[in-house]
């Protein structure tokens, strides 16, 4: 039963499970399900398994029990939806005119033609469904265009009228919100960096060691001798140099900033330095970038198995990064070019990477991103880029 | 085991208010015999959810709040070494040294199993622990029993408890794990539920302390660039600080004047946003 619902979710990229399908044909075959109602909420809790994908199971449940329409309209609804548009605007000019945003005397000068143009033009600005306000063409609402709003000429685009409650709900799409990506908080920061940890012992010697205690009591013929241990302590060391200058960065600047703010709690041995763009000789220790400069040469000196954190966009002229003396600062002259100065970083610390608060796809549009992921291993600023990069930053090689 | 008709349907407990849609799936989860996995915002009452089951169907509650640190098999049972060492060394004790099995402790897993009733087993923010424990886990509760290594002993579960997982987590759990479980993500309740909610557990309050709070309440709720939104505990908890101050007066609550934010937001950005927020819509 319900073979054909299985598999337009499979269609559509939900990811449903055959186990999952046999469990609700017995949830069926034990009589727990007697209704359009019942089988709605039983499927979804049976089959789906993430509130991303509830959306998606709400269309295709609304379109295989109501035959709703699952894609964008057609051609043929564009045709029809432009004939009741042009109804209503015969009806009630004064409306159509309110609802589409332009004033009665302008609506009143365009032919009919026109009017269809115009309306064809909202729905394809118009991104993705929309009900309710009163622009945009989808359900309810007070524009015209769409269908079962209160406007008395409004029109359908797709959809009938609804009856039985449970297809009323899923064509509610009470779920549209959960099916996108929610921010990263610091929250989700946390989960993802826990693991960044290397516990070593330190401390006094508070805690008792159980196998080694029982290993010596035996030893001593049952004498009691208890082994204390250092506790473990997280003595990872993190450099964190994060591009703070420019417009370039603008964009990010909060989810950097809670990436910093994250670490900051986290990490007892954290140490933090700015720089613009690119580094050169110097990087800095106050944001401004003034009066704490530190010399890039001194990384040398510190522990190789330091976790090298870089955040940045990586987007800049490729000059910057490629020439000698290609600072956009003129006080910055090394005679070296920044892509030198990089490879030195990568070298010394082999725990390395690059954090990118632009999205993965819209890396290999900027030349300067692929230089730098050729020298650094680079990850987007997410929940999986955090994880990719801490299983990473923790590989033993 | 139980037909479907003699298992006892679940209705909601006398301080949790169910809506039917969760109601019909936790009845279908435990007739399917699976566990439940919940998620939903922090305070939506997801364990308390747990609470009213056992509380309505007057079962024994277990629950097992996960660690980060946990391992599986702490869940299940501990070893006692300590305390058979202590015994073997001093023989104060009535417990016979040589037999391990007395020196073993069940866990809340564990327990579960054993019992003689069927239980209710919450396990709580399971999402804590890493995805081995997590799909370990899920393993022993599909096969409904586990095995004590010391003692060479399968522990078998008498009657199967019905499950509730609760996680808190964004990202997903492993795709083994999902599949074996049903699924309800729980929605931040409308005002009207939520006028019930707080109702549940004012039974005395007066309507236009209760309007007024929950008017307030879904007010700050809409605050952009909150982290953590005030979520039903916060409400409730909030709702009983007015109560217990007796300069409190309803009044000032219409005009805008919101009173204990500190209740309401636990973050101090969050706490000091809300602050500006308060004192800009009062002017």
């Amino acid at each position: 039963m319900f073979t054909e619902f299985f598999y337009i979710l499979r269609k559509v990229g939900v990811p449903v499970s055959p186990t999952s399908f046999l469990r609700l044909q017995k949830a069926l075959s034990k009589g727990l399900i007697n209704s359009v109602d019942d089988f709605y909420t039983s499927a979804r809790a049976i089959l789906i398994k993430s509130e991303r994908y509830f959306d998606l199971f709400d269309q295709v449940f609304a379109h295989h029990f109501k035959g709703v329409e699952l894609t964008a309209p057609t051609g043929v609804d564009l045709a029809e939806a432009a004939k009741a548009l042009l109804d209503a605007w015969l009806k009630d000019p004064q409306a159509i005119a309110d609802a589409l945003g332009i004033d009665e005397d302008s609506l009143s000068k365009l032919t009919p033609e026109e009017l269809v143009d115009y309306f064809l033009e909202r729905l394809k600005e118009q991104t993705e469904a929309h009900h309710g306000g009163s622009k945009w063409i989808g359900t309810g609402g007070t524009s015209p265009v769409g269908h079962s709003g209160y406007h008395p000429g409004g029109m359908r685009v797709g959809g009938r009228s609804m009856n039985k409650s449970a297809v009323k709900v899923a064509m509610d799409r009470r779920y549209r919100d959960y099916s996108q990506e929610g921010l990263l908080t610091r929250q989700h920061m946390g989960e993802a960096l826990k693991r960044l940890r290397n516990m070593v012992p330190a401390g006094p010697k508070d805690q008792v060691n159980i196998d080694e205690t029982i290993y010596q009591t035996m030893k001593n013929a049952g004498e009691i001798e208890i082994v204390f241990d250092r506790r473990l302590k997280d003595r990872l060391k993190v450099i964190l140099a994060i591009d703070n200058g420019g417009w370039s960065m603008d964009p990010y600047i909060d989810v950097v900033q809670s990436l910093f703010d994250y670490s900051r709690s986290q990490f007892k041995d954290l140490k933090t330095y700015f720089f613009h763009n690119t580094i050169y000789d110097y990087v800095w220790e106050d944001p401004p970038r003034r009066s704490k400069p530190f010399r890039v040469d001194e990384f040398v000196r510190m522990d190789p198995e330091t976790r090298f954190i870089i955040v940045g966009d990586a987007s800049m002229a490729p000059y910057e990064i490629m020439a000698t003396d290609g600072s956009i600062h003129i006080e910055e002259r090394s005679g070296k070019p920044s892509v030198e100065r990089l490879r030195l970083l990568a070298g010394t610390f082999r725990h390395s990477a690059w954090l990118n608060p632009k999205s993965a796809v819209e890396w290999p549009y900027t030349r300067t991103i692929n230089v730098v992921r050729e020298i650094f291993p680079m990850f987007e600023i997410s929940l999986d880029g955090l994880e990719k990069m801490v299983s990473h930053l923790m590989s033993r090689n | 085991m139980y037909g479907v008709e003699q298992v006892t349907r679940f209705t909601g407990g006398t301080k949790y208010v169910l809506d039917e849609e969760l109601a019909k799936i936790v009845n279908i989860s435990m007739a399917l015999e699976m566990p439940l996995l919940l998620k939903g915002e922090p305070g939506t009452g997801k364990t308390m959810l747990a609470y009213a089951i056992a509380e309505s169907l007057k079962m024994p509650l277990i629950v097992l709040n996960v660690k980060s640190s946990m391992k599986l098999i702490d869940a299940l049972y501990q070893y006692d070494t300590l305390t058979r060492l202590n015994d073997s060394r001093f023989g104060d004790s009535k417990r016979d040294v040589s037999k391990i099995e007395d020196y073993i402790k069940m866990g809340k897993i564990g327990q579960a199993f054993v019992s003689d009733e069927r239980t209710v087993l919450l396990i709580d923010e399971i999402d804590k622990a890493d995805t081995d424990f997590q799909d370990d886990m899920l393993d022993v509760l599909d096969q409904m029993e586990f095995d004590i290594l010391e003692i060479d002993k399968t522990i078998k579960a008498q009657q199967r408890p019905v499950i509730i997982i609760t996680s808190n987590a964004k990202k997903d759990l492993s795709d083994p794990f999902l599949g074996r479980c049903n699924f309800h993500h729980i929605a931040f309740p409308e005002p009207d539920l939520m006028r019930e909610i707080v109702q549940v557990h004012f039974p005395d309050i007066s309507q236009e302390l209760l309007d007024a709070a929950v008017n307030a309440f879904y007010r700050l709720r809409e605050f952009k660039e909150v982290e953590k939104k005030p979520a039903t505990r916060e409400l409730i908890n909030w709702i009983r600080a007015l109560n217990a101050d007796p300069d409190f007066r309803v009044k000032e609550l219409i005009k805008g004047d919101i009173p204990f934010l500190g209740v309401l937001f636990k973050k101090s950005p969050d706490y000091a946003l809300a602050q500006r927020y308060v004192s800009r819509s009062r002017l």
